[in-house]
């Protein structure tokens, strides 16, 4: 049976990464609209952004637009493993009700 | 790390809902507005050729398109997804050639046929672009193959059925209907 993440179980993370695998393989979600989808603020998600860049769930690529900084946020293959397994244990628990 | 059944079931269903909202928000961004602009240039273009003569509705057909397009070209530019590909940077511009060839497409039909009359001219239209519009939703979103069946088999039986009252039919239900669904996708999506 797969384990649950502690990582990824913080709900703010969980929905970072849900919001992360529902993109398709390449893409790339800009910083603010990933904000305005989870609703919170700029440093609370940056603070969950880099815990899960240091987990190596998610990978952070900084590029200029325009001259403008603008932040897109990917989630990585092991990221994308590693919520599968974890939504498995999610299910997993709830069939062993 | 160990969590009762009740936090599971709501852990999964938060992640749900993230992710349903997520698609949503990428799939639906801006795609209403092109609707709204395409319904209110087929409203106006098709009243004009039900109420006014043809020279003067073929004037303001030709108004309409040449907005219409300017408008979506300016809309598509300034939309932003909020979303990079590589992948879909492809799609799309693969989609662009599509929409391109059924575009030569339809103008080489019409020059071949050479329709006698404004409704036959509105028909091929219609049938090129709903087509496309079944192509696309087959390719990109099932969903979306329905609206354009609808406005299809409504065309064929305003054509066949109801020819005194075709390019009325066309206004209210195909151009009223476009700008209906891109009002309903922006509210519910």
């Amino acid at each position: 049976m797969t384990q649950l993440n502690e990582t990824i179980h913080q709900p703010v993370r969980l929905r970072i990464m849900a919001a992360l695998v529902t993109l398709g393989p390449g893409e790339e979600v800009d910083f603010s609209t990933l904000r305005n989808l989870l609703e919170v603020t700029d440093g609370n998600l940056g603070a969950h952004l880099r815990k899960l860049e240091e987990a190596g769930y998610i990978a952070v690529n900084k590029i200029f637009v325009e001259r403008k900084p603008h932040t897109y946020v990917s989630g990585t293959a092991t990221g994308r493993k590693v919520f599968h397994e974890h939504v498995a244990a999610l299910q997993s628990i709830l069939k062993s009700k | 790390m160990n969590i009762s059944s009740s936090e599971a079931e709501e852990a999964l269903a938060v992640i749900q809902a993230m992710m349903t909202r997520t698609r949503r928000a990428i799939s639906s961004s801006g795609a209403f507005i092109f609707m709204i602009v395409w319904g209110v240039v087929w409203l106006l273009g098709f009243l004009s050729s039900q109420f006014l003569s043809q020279e003067i509705a073929n004037n303001v057909w030709m108004i309409l398109d040449i907005l219409g397009g300017i408008l979506s070209v300016v809309l598509g530019i300034r939309m932003n997804r909020g979303i990079r590909s590589t992948a879909t940077t492809t799609s799309g511009k693969r989609i662009a050639f599509f929409w391109l060839l059924v575009f030569v497409y339809c103008v080489a039909a019409v020059a071949i046929a050479w329709p006698s009359d404004g409704k036959q001219l509105a028909m091929f239209i219609i049938l090129f672009v709903m087509v496309g519009w079944a192509a696309m939703g087959l390719l990109l979103s099932f969903a979306s193959v329905w609206p354009g069946l609808i406005i299809t088999v409504l065309a064929l039986v305003g054509y066949f059925l109801l020819p005194g009252i075709f390019y009325l039919l066309m206004a209210i239900l195909g151009g009223g209907g476009m700008i209906a669904l891109g009002l309903y996708i922006r509210s519910r999506w």
